[in-house]
């Protein structure tokens, strides 16, 4: 955006490109199930739109906003919670199927209103303080329910009717994923998303300027955890059995985070991109790692830090963000 | 913009892709009809010499169940190679089938889990599945055999809210959680225990046990004098044995898993808390437990699913000894009961099919529920819910060194030591 003029006249390929690319991709995939692809393969990506989808979400505060979460599996664990619930202990639904549904909506409200409360204090707080307290929150969040037996089933857990679709299950994922990246896609676009990515880079300089960082905040936290819980109560449903050492594992925020962070922190497209990359990775190389599963996640996401703090895509966009590229085009000028 | 936009449109279909490219492009819908698998199975069949029974099981060989996953699989790897090896193959009918076992790693992960038993069925085509290790990823595995109307015979899930789902399809050869205790319960009640205490971790499988041994406590006429939870990966259990020591109990029941066992003997010793009878769920029938603490694990009770020196035997694997044997040559270690429940899982299906004589699910589920056989690893009878209920769970005690199976009386090999000496007194 050199010129006013460039700006003014952005062509209609590059202002919805993103969109309509987007929603053909979304339009293939419905397709899929009708390829002859067996339940295995149509499991296997509604996975991968679970982690899309989840990167998705942990960009929106993560990401754009700039507050680091590390406990944000606690919005999945409270949707799976939720879910698991409402299905098993509060039989208003005529059929499993129906009381999915039912459960659905409120799963993701829980998640939201508990973004609302503990965001309120925690959001004051800034950089790695943030994150620490939202680690807290997620490990605090794992015994509560393990303590809080007679609802939660303790240790022992939930087991949800093992009603299993694997074609309905798709589609819903497939549609939910659809969904939450067009909504980023919109933020991104949006006077509120050009908000939060002002609160990220300069905090007091937007408040300085009139905006309301807090409630920004909240809302973007808000919107993140309620589609993080609708996730989780999918995930609950699809499993059919939750306990706290199941559904409140940190290496899904770590994958979140991972993700987001591989494919651009910020962008829309590159947490999607990051959460596909991973998975194929986790399934063909660290497969073979045996127990250094976890270790090898931590090692990649300090490698990434290092050298490619923008991720796959910011590092495409602009290849000086990274020292591989720095040191590219000094190589290049050298030969000039 | 655009280019990353396609760059990742190019990536997620290519994914796609990928995660379709094992399964041949079969023209059918996502849930095959039995009809058709038949039909496939007989055409596979046709070009071989010899016909295939397909198996496939999904068990950890990463992750924190790596351990207890090796010995479920080389447990039932030492079936397959006997039955097809020696045994000549499974009859049905006139005829002799090979075993193919098809094992995935799950990685401990209930997705992964998940995700390979749908593998297993929907593209690898297997007749039969066998369990994972582990109450929880059985329940995740069992809910998609179940959706497929798969048998799934498992050795290594014992909590009972497996058996509580109405599945039709899932049965278990292992003593269920709730029976843990009962032998030991029995035992001690018959040389005179008046009143127990129980503490136990606060998961899926050591709650089942724990509901178990105070009904048994209940019908053996114990007194429960004191229940307390304690979360998993305790580091400190003195709080409740401190409690525990006050109320002065006959006999301790406690435990979760290996460590746990560890920490209450070593905390009722430091405590000098020395109730009559000491029974640990876990970990006192596995040898290292023995070596780890030395001369204190003497006189503890603990319940065995499977022990070597148990009186049982087949025309299979002969007895449970030679099973030992037959295992440790092939393994270079001695059986773990994860490792024998296995091998007894896959036999106890081979029987069944040969029963029924034929690869039909319900007419072998049909051999399964008439199934009233004694095998090298103990009595196999099920329940209409899957549940093994012919099998009672066995209690070793530790005496001077030896894991010594002391109850129920048909398996007992040395006589319950009772009361234990205080640890003042040793």
């Amino acid at each position: 955006m050199s010129t006013l003029t460039q700006a003014a006249r952005p062509s209609l390929l590059r202002r919805w490109g993103g969109l309509l690319l987007w929603l053909l991709l979304l339009a293939l995939l419905a397709i899929y199930p009708y390829t002859g692809v067996t339940g295995s393969a149509l499991f296997t990506a509604t996975q991968v739109f679970v982690l899309v989808t989840l990167a998705s979400n942990w960009n929106l505060i993560g990401g754009m906003t700039g507050y680091v979460d590390f406990g944000h599996a606690v919005f999945f664990g409270l949707g799976a919670y939720s879910m698991g619930i409402l299905v098993t202990r509060v039989p208003l639904a005529f059929s499993p199927e129906l009381s999915f549904w039912q459960a659905l909506p409120l799963a993701g409200l829980v998640a939201a209103l508990f973004a609302l409360i503990i965001g309120l204090p925690t959001l004051r707080l800034k950089g790695p303080y943030f994150s620490i307290a939202m680690l807290g929150t997620f490990v605090a969040m794992r015994e509560i329910i393990r303590i809080l037996r007679p609802i939660t089933g303790g240790g022992t857990g939930l087991d949800l009717p093992p009603v299993l679709n694997r074609v309905n299950e798709y589609y819903f994922m497939l549609g939910l994923m659809g969904l939450v990246v067009a909504l980023i896609w919109w933020i991104r676009r949006s006077e509120f998303g050009y908000t939060l990515i002002a609160i990220r880079e300069d905090e007091i300089g937007a408040e300085m300027r009139g905006i309301n960082t807090t409630m920004h905040k909240i809302i973007a936290f808000m919107i993140a955890a309620f589609f993080t819980g609708i996730v989780g109560a999918f995930w609950a449903w699809q499993n059919t059995y939750i306990d706290p050492d199941v559904v409140f594992i940190e290496q899904r925020t770590v994958e979140m985070v991972m993700m987001s962070m591989l494919g651009g922190l910020g962008t829309v497209w590159g947490p999607p991109l990051g959460a596909v990359v991973i998975y194929f990775l986790q399934d063909v190389v660290w497969g073979n790692l045996l127990n250094f599963h976890l270790m090898a996640l931590g090692i990649l996401l300090i490698l990434l830090v290092l050298f490619l703090p923008e991720g796959i895509l910011g590092s495409l966009g602009d290849p000086s963000s990274t020292s591989l590229g720095r040191l590219l085009r000094r190589a290049g000028r050298r030969q000039e | 913009m655009r280019r990353t936009v396609l760059l990742l449109s190019v990536l997620l279909t290519l994914s796609l892709l990928l995660a379709a490219c094992p399964a041949p492009p079969v023209p059918q819908e996502a849930q095959p009809a039995p009809a058709q698998e038949e039909a496939a199975g007989e055409a596979m069949a046709e070009e071989g010499a010899m016909k295939v029974i397909r198996l496939g099981a999904a068990v950890s060989e990463t992750g924190k169940f790596a351990r207890e996953g090796k010995d479920t699989r080389q447990g039932y790897q030492l079936w397959v190679d006997w039955v097809n090896d020696e045994y000549g193959g499974i009859k049905l009918g006139d005829e002799r089938y090979k075993v193919e076992l098809i094992m995935y790693d799950d990685e401990s992960d209930p997705d992964t889990t998940a995700r390979l038993v749908e593998k297993l069925i929907t593209e690898d085509k297997v007749d039969f599945l066998l369990g994972p290790y582990s109450s929880g990823l059985t329940k995740s595995a069992s809910a998609i055999s179940e959706k497929y109307n798969k048998i799934m015979i498992e050795g290594n899930g014992a909590s009972e809210s497996l058996f509580e789902r109405g599945f039709k399809n899932l049965f278990a050869v292992l003593t269920p959680a709730g029976n843990y205790t009962q032998s030991a319960l029995e035992a001690l009640a018959a040389k005179g225990a008046k009143s127990v205490v129980i503490a136990y971790e606060d998961t899926a499988f050591p709650t089942s046990v724990a509901e178990g041994a105070q009904k048994w406590a209940k019908e053996y006429g114990l007194e429960i004098l004191g229940v307390e939870t304690y979360p998993k990966d305790v580091a400190d259990v003195s709080a409740i044995m401190t409690k525990f020591k006050d109320l002065n109990p006959d006999v301790f029941v406690g435990g979760g898993h290996f460590n746990d066992a560890v920490l209450f003997t070593r905390s009722a010793k430091e405590l000098n808390f020395s109730p009559k009878g000491m029974v640990i769920t876990v970990g006192p029938s596995n040898p290292k437990f023995v070596a780890e603490m030395g001369p204190d694990a003497n006189y503890i009770i603990g319940p065995t699913q499977w022990e070597r020196t148990m009186a049982y035997k087949d025309e299979y694997f002969g007895t449970a000894e030679e099973y030992a044997q037959r295992y440790e040559a092939k393994w270079g270690e001695p059986p773990t009961y994860q490792a024998a429940e296995s091998t007894a899982t896959a036999l106890v299906l081979q029987i069944a099919i040969e029963k029924a004589g034929s690869l039909d699910t319900d007419a072998v589920r049909d051999a399964l529920h008439s199934l009233d056989i004694v095998t090298f690893y103990g009595p196999i009878k099920f329940d209409e819910t899957g549940k093994n209920v012919a099998k009672p769970m066995g209690a070793i005690q530790i005496q001077d060194g030896n894991i010594l199976v002391v109850a129920p009386e048909a398996a007992a090999v040395a006589e319950l030591i009772y009361p234990m000496p205080s640890w003042d007194e040793r």
